[in-house]
């Protein structure tokens, strides 16, 4: 226990302490967000009706529904980029003396994936800072369920991120890897734009990226879907269903929970093969 | 009382090559035990196995009673290790690194700062504790390794090559470190290190070559393996002097550049009694103990450096050399 304390106590000091990587991983949804966003904005109403849409469509608003996948993807870059420490770790040595020590393969891997995960709800929570500029009313209750629910997406995808490390050696091939997945992750999430009419063949992969219902879960919460017309929810794109079944919150949470619970033991022995030579 | 370490039949093959072939050898309680040899000798593969970095193909040993495969931990907690290249985390501080490792080895909360203060003071570094180590020396880094290898109060501590890299004066303060070890409460200390002055401070030395043990003794007896003391001379007319030595004091002399060579056992005495009595005029007269490359030389037939050693080593030995040679 007070090992896996230790190992993630480490990587969220280092994460503090290195600016550029917080001012980067701030950057990127920041950049989104304006040109997506703002940019986009007028050409995705265009689409959705023309900007003189009447009746139920007339609330939609893309930089809001832009919003929670924004916070998605921040959640989602620093979990995964977070395993980058495991790589970096093993590069720079340091890996051996922890692996010389007494803690066990599977504390160090939960104390990596706790890392990760506390550092990306950090990133997740500093994205609230935009919500004043967007027009979005958030209020204290809406971030306290969104803290768990960010961190459970956390979790999941540090697993996935250190089970992609332990099968790397160097800093290079882990981020060409991140890179090679990150795009189509987030592109398929529904984090960008409402995800209807996509081919067959597209939608099972959204159906098997766990970060779409990872965007659902956060824009249900954000957007407050339990208070919105049924039109609106369908133009927002939150009546996410696997054939033909309307997902539920709940069981996106017990989607997320049995992913996290897979990818973790999945990433633990494949942490646990791994010879320090 | 039972041997602290004992290794039986130990190997190690990476795919077809055979790095560690089939070691044994014990260390005692106390003991400071070297391993000597060559680049690529197999003393890191053997270290790495003994403190369960690594799989063994082969054989078994025992570190602290614990079996190094099947009581992986009973292991890791029984020894301290500073390994070939360097393990600290740059980006955290003296006290930070330091700190980590009590928490990596459960060293209870209310005793951690007292050890972190007595063996970052063994290293002379209670100063630098709040520095980040990416500020350090090597020399610093190295001697917070020896520190926090010792946090946990380990049985055994392990040192791959505890000085490689680092200046003549640094390395002799981390030998005074390590012998300041000794002194204190019965560790037992395993150390591998390619420079024979260096192993002199063990009590025994094992040495290794092409993953073989071929020698496991005292210094003092391995010096005296090779013949005792090195004498090097130059003179008006080495070949007369060769033959002259090799007829006088029955000795084996080698003639290479412009140089004769000798061994002789008690050189110091020899040596006064030669100068008076040799009548091929000196030039140059040099005394030197034994080197690895002599035993190495003794042991195999062949220099230990000629196949291994990068330029810039050599110059370090060299440097080293005079250093000894403008002590005495
Ligand atoms: N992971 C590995 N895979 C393949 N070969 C290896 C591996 N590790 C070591 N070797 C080989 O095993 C041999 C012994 O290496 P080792 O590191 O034990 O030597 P060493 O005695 O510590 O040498 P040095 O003085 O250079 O540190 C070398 O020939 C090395 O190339
Ligand atoms: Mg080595």
């Amino acid at each position: 226990m007070a090992g896996i304390v230790a190992i993630w106590q480490r990587d969220v000091l280092k994460f503090f302490r290195d600016r550029a990587r917080l001012v980067g991983s701030f950057a990127m949804p920041f950049m989104f967000l304006i040109l997506f966003g703002s940019g986009m904005s007028g050409a995705m109403k265009a689409m959705m009706g023309g900007t003189g849409a009447s009746g139920p469509l007339r609330d939609f608003d893309f930089v809001e529904f832009m919003f929670p996948g924004i916070v998605g993807m921040a959640v989602f870059t620093t979990s995964i980029f977070s395993a980058l420490s495991v790589v970096q770790d093993k590069e720079f040595g340091y890996m051996r003396e922890i692996l010389v020590s007494p803690i066990s393969r599977m504390s160090i891997a939960i104390g990596k994936v706790l890392g990760g995960s506390t550092v990306a709800v950090f990133q997740g929570l500093l994205m609230m800072i935009f919500v004043p500029f967007i027009g979005l009313e958030i209020n204290l209750s809406i971030i306290l369920r969104l803290i768990p629910v960010m961190f459970l997406v956390a979790f999941v995808i540090s697993s996935i991120g250190l089970l992609i490390a332990s099968t790397l050696k160097t800093s290079q091939a882990f981020q060409m890897v991140i890179q090679i997945l990150i795009f189509p992750m987030l592109f398929l999430s529904g984090a960008f734009f409402p995800l209807s009419g996509m081919p067959a063949w597209m939608n099972v992969l959204v159906k098997i990226n766990p970060l779409t219902y990872a965007v659902d879960m956060f824009k249900k919460i954000i957007l407050q879907a339990d208070q919105m017309t049924p039109a609106l929810k369908e133009a927002m794109g939150l009546n996410l269903s696997v054939f033909n079944h309307t997902i539920t919150f709940t069981e996106e949470v017990l989607f997320m929970v049995a992913a996290g619970l897979i990818f973790i033991i999945l990433a633990t022995v494949s942490f646990s093969r791994t010879e320090a030579t | 009382m039972d041997p602290i370490i004992e290794v039986k039949g130990l190997k190690k093959d990476f795919k077809q090559f055979e790095a560690v072939k089939e070691v044994d050898f014990s260390v005692e309680q106390g003991e400071i035990f070297g391993f000597l040899g060559p680049n690529g000798a197999g003393k890191s593969t053997t270290i790495n196995m003994l403190s369960t970095m690594l799989k063994p193909t082969g054989g078994e040993a025992r570190i602290n009673g614990f079996d190094i495969v099947k009581s992986r931990n009973d292991v890791r907690n029984s020894i301290g290790i500073i390994f070939q290249e360097t393990t600290l985390d740059d980006k955290l501080t003296a006290n930070e690194n330091l700190m980590l490792h009590c928490k990596f080895y459960g060293v209870d909360p209310s005793i951690r700062e007292e050890r972190i203060r007595e063996v970052l003071h063994i290293v002379d570094l209670a100063d630098k504790r709040k520095q980040i180590v990416e500020t350090f020396s090597g020399g610093m880094k190295r001697r917070l390794e020896i520190a926090r290898g010792l946090l946990h109060y380990p049985k055994v501590l392990f040192l791959d090559e505890p000085t490689v890299g680092l200046d003549p004066q640094t390395r002799s303060h981390i030998w005074e470190y390590i012998l300041k070890l000794k002194e204190k409460a019965g560790i037992t200390i395993f150390l591998t290190t390619h420079y024979m002055d260096e192993a002199e401070i063990c009590d025994r030395i094992a040495v290794m070559d092409h993953g073989e043990l071929i020698a496991l003794d005292t210094p003092y007896e391995l010096k005296n393996k090779v013949g005792g003391d090195v004498v090097e001379i130059s003179t008006s007319d080495n070949e007369a002097a060769q033959a002259k030595i090799e007829q006088n004091y029955e000795r084996n002399v080698k003639n290479k550049d412009n140089r004769l060579t000798f061994h002789v056992t008690k050189g110091d005495e020899f040596l006064v009694q030669f100068v008076r009595e040799f009548e091929v005029p000196l030039h140059s007269v040099n005394l030197r103990r034994p080197t690895l490359n002599d035993v190495f030389l003794h042991l195999t037939g062949r220099e230990i450096r000629e196949e291994t050693a990068s330029q810039k080593e050599i110059m370090k030995r060299n440097m080293k050399m005079s250093m000894r040679k403008g002590r005495r």
